[in-house]
């Protein structure tokens, strides 16, 4: 788009897009050595695939006592890492925030790459996946199932509809703002309806709560604010951008901010379970599991790398560093990881006739689909990287003034 | 795997083969709208109240009001519940496996003072509906209580040996609930209920996503995470087998034998004849006698899901 790729060896248009293919000729055999890495990944996730597709639910850890499993945990967990790129995106165009300018490719980016994990994840774990076209054939409107799935389907275009929008640069500032308009409550209707997978249920005591709905909200920013935090310093280092430090503070600031919100929530959740005033057995002998008992070495552990998180990103004098930085974001990524698993168990700890259930663990097989998806998805953006022009080009970012004129001065390209 | 489908398909017509049935379903349907004006909504425990013939201002209202359109005549306490009892999710014609409804509501009733846990009710169930004998589940959970309370959390379904006298039994299997959670949660409609109550479930249809078994309070849903196994000599050739590998079932109250004017097998293994299986909307059937004469309860009735399977002590 700009002169200097356009005239860049190897750059080939199409879809209005320079894709510089080049790049994958001139790449160093470091490159190649970690696509066929991701690649090892991949194969190792269809085969796993097709040892369940042939062998059937067998081979899964998962039984009727914990009916879903981690390709939940992680869909729960992918469309959260999802919201938080677009949380940053939108900010720029609905809230000025002009210092996360250079950051809106890369954002949206991974917010519909993640979309597309937490789906494959989905479609990965059915053992009968050609019926799943009667969702659309006679989907049931009491279901909330059909909500989140249709929202993921929709958001993951929107996503990329509007990555391409961006690059292209069609329809200028206007249409990147209207398209903010529309993906900013399409991203909240996703985390809501997925919450509401479980909040919609009275079956299941622990899930059954509309707080439910706002931890997600929490815990979806976050935890994509913090992958989008390790994405940018990737980014920099693999590519010639440089961004500014205090676009990276501020976005610290942004996150420790959320993570305390999120840990409230979570906190006045669990208080609520066990005051003597508000307990209900159904409740508590669930909960306990998760404080005192079987579950407690993944649910505690929660508030000490958030508390530490936020420990690290509250300091003033600590937090423009890279280190602590990247620190506070791997603590809270890892975090909630153990929080979607938590919630997830906390559905199924006891069944809903009270009886213990055998402790949830991922089997071989899910761990190498799971793994499969993940490292489908990161080599999707390694490619993407290469060969996209995802730098924001300073045409752009000298045409807003305010704050974007500031980060302008630092965010060098250098060619 | 096309040889399993053939046999599947024969297993299907030879169930189809009861023509009685169409223009029953239909008038039934007939019947049900006329009563969709009537209907109010059951508060949760409106039983017992119904039961000491005391209902309360606003439940009288709405009974008068349905009582003549309930069958057995004018005052039928059982009238508001028989009138919740509709068809959810009903595509219009029965499940492929079972003939088509009758005019019946079905219900039951189980006396937790006669369960000796003997767990005679679960095996019978396993060898009547061709359950995986290595699947590892059963349609019917027996729950052995502590004295004193109905305390889930403290129950035990793993209990070694029934008939302890300081302990109760409370069995638990699919209660057909006229509201039934797992019918709302089913993405794509592969479960409903029938107009006589049963919730069936199309093993054709279903997506195996197991959110039904989310829904189910009553832990009701099972899933067949490995092929259903069952020797040859003891598969019951009325109740499909291999279509139900990797899909989820549950009980059906017997819909093969129901449906042709027998028990289910439960209630028929029972030795001391704790359950009770029938007709709400016969009157003078057993359920409905002790319905109208006895002190009932239903597990998890603040839940709201209307279960048909009820308990007397
Ligand atoms: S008991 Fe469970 S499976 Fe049976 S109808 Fe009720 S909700 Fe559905
Ligand atoms: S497992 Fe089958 S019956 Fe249950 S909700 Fe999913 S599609 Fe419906």
């Amino acid at each position: 788009m700009t002169e200097t790729t356009a005239h860049k060896p190897g750059v080939k248009r199409f879809i209005g897009i320079d894709w510089d293919l080049g790049a994958l000729r001139s790449a160093s055999p470091r490159f190649w050595l970690w696509v066929a890495f991701l690649g090892t990944f991949v194969v190792v996730g269809v085969a796993a695939w097709g040892a369940f597709i042939t062998q059937g639910g067998v081979v899964m850890a998962q039984r009727d006592g914990s009916p879903w499993g981690l390709w939940f945990t992680n869909y729960m967990y992918y469309v959260g890492l999802a919201a938080g790129g677009l949380v940053v995106y939108a900010s720029v165009h609905l809230f000025g925030a002009e210092q996360y300018r250079p950051l809106s490719r890369i954002a949206v980016l991974q917010a519909g790459v993640f979309t597309m994990l937490a789906l494959l994840g989905v479609v990965s774990d059915f053992e009968q996946p050609i019926r799943l076209l009667n969702m659309v054939i006679s989907p049931n409107p009491t279901a909330p199932f059909v909500y989140t799935g249709t929202a993921a389907g929709l958001y993951m275009v929107l996503c990329f509809v509007d990555l391409w929008i961006m690059l292209t640069g069609t329809g200028g500032e206007k249409l990147a703002f209207t398209m903010t308009l529309i993906a900013l409550p399409a991203a909240i209707y996703l985390h809501t309806t997925t919450a509401f997978v479980l909040a919609l249920n009275k079956s299941r005591e622990l899930w059954h709560s509309a707080v439910m709905v706002p931890i997600f909200l929490t815990s979806a920013t976050a935890s994509g604010i913090a992958v989008l935090f390790i994405f940018a310093y990737i980014f920099m280092r693999v590519t010639n951008v440089r961004f500014k430090p205090s676009m990276f503070r501020s976005l610290a600031t942004l996150l420790a901010t959320v993570i305390i919100i999120d840990l409230f929530l979570l906190s006045v959740e669990v208080l609520w379970t066990f005051w003597p005033t508000s307990a209900i057995p159904g409740e508590t002998s669930r909960l306990i599991e998760f404080v005192a008992g079987r579950y407690a070495p993944f649910f505690l552990p929660i508030f000490v790398l958030g508390f530490t998180a936020f420990g690290l990103l509250a300091n003033r004098k600590l937090r423009h560093l890279p280190a602590i930085q990247i620190t506070a974001s791997i603590l809270y990524i890892i975090a909630i990881f153990l929080k979607r698993y938590s919630l997830m168990a906390m559905g199924f700890s006891l069944t809903p006739l009270g009886q213990p259930t055998k402790i949830y663990f991922p089997s071989l097989v899910e761990t190498g689909i799971a793994l499969g998806i993940l490292a489908f998805g990161i080599l999707f953006v390694t490619i993407c990287v290469k060969i996209m022009p995802l730098e924001v080009p300073k045409e752009e970012l000298e045409a807003h003034h305010g704050h974007g004129h500031a980060s302008l001065d630092e965010a060098e390209v250098a060619a | 795997m096309s040889q399993d489908k053939d046999r599947a398909l024969k297993q299907a017509a030879d169930l189809e083969e009861h023509p009685d049935a169409p223009s029953t379903t239909v008038s039934r349907r007939r019947f049900l709208q006329g009563l969709g004006f009537a209907a109010g909504v059951t508060a949760a425990g409106v039983i017992p109240a119904l039961i000491t013939a005391a209902p309360s201002a606003g439940n009288e209202s709405e009974a008068a009001e349905s009582g003549s359109g309930a069958p057995g005549g004018e005052e039928n306490p059982l009238a508001e519940i028989i009138e919740n009892d509709k068809p959810v999710n009903y595509p219009g014609k029965p499940v492929k496996y079972a003939d088509p409804a009758g005019d019946q509501k079905w219900a039951m009733v189980i006396d937790v003072k006669a369960c000796v846990g003997c767990r005679k009710c679960a095996y019978a169930c396993v060898k009547e509906n061709n359950i995986g004998r290595t699947s590892g589940f059963t349609y019917i959970q027996l729950l052995e209580m502590e004295p004193g309370e109905i305390n889930l959390e403290t129950a035990n379904a793993n209990y070694t040996e029934g008939g302890r006298a300081d302990k109760w039994y409370l069995p638990v299997q699919c209660m057909h609930c006229a509201k039934p959670t797992c019918v709302y949660g089913c993405p794509v409609k592969a479960t409903w209920r029938e107009p006589d109550g049963i919730v069936v479930i199309d093993y054709d249809k279903c997506i195996a996503c197991r959110n039904c078994m989310i829904t189910c309070p009553y832990y009701a849903r099972h899933f067949n995470w490995v092929e259903p196994e069952v020797p040859k000599n003891e598969i019951n050739p009325k109740v499909p087998l291999e279509e139900k590998a990797a899909v989820v079932e549950k009980c059906t109250f017997c819909i093969q034998r129901t449906r042709h004017g027998q028990t289910t097998a439960c209630t028929e293994a029972c030795p001391v004849g704790a359950r009770t299986f029938g007709d709400l909307n016969d009157p003078n059937s057993d359920v409905s006698i002790i319905l109208k004469t006895r002190r009932a309860f239903r597990l998890k009735e603040e839940l709201g899901s209307e279960p048909v399977i009820w308990y007397v002590g």
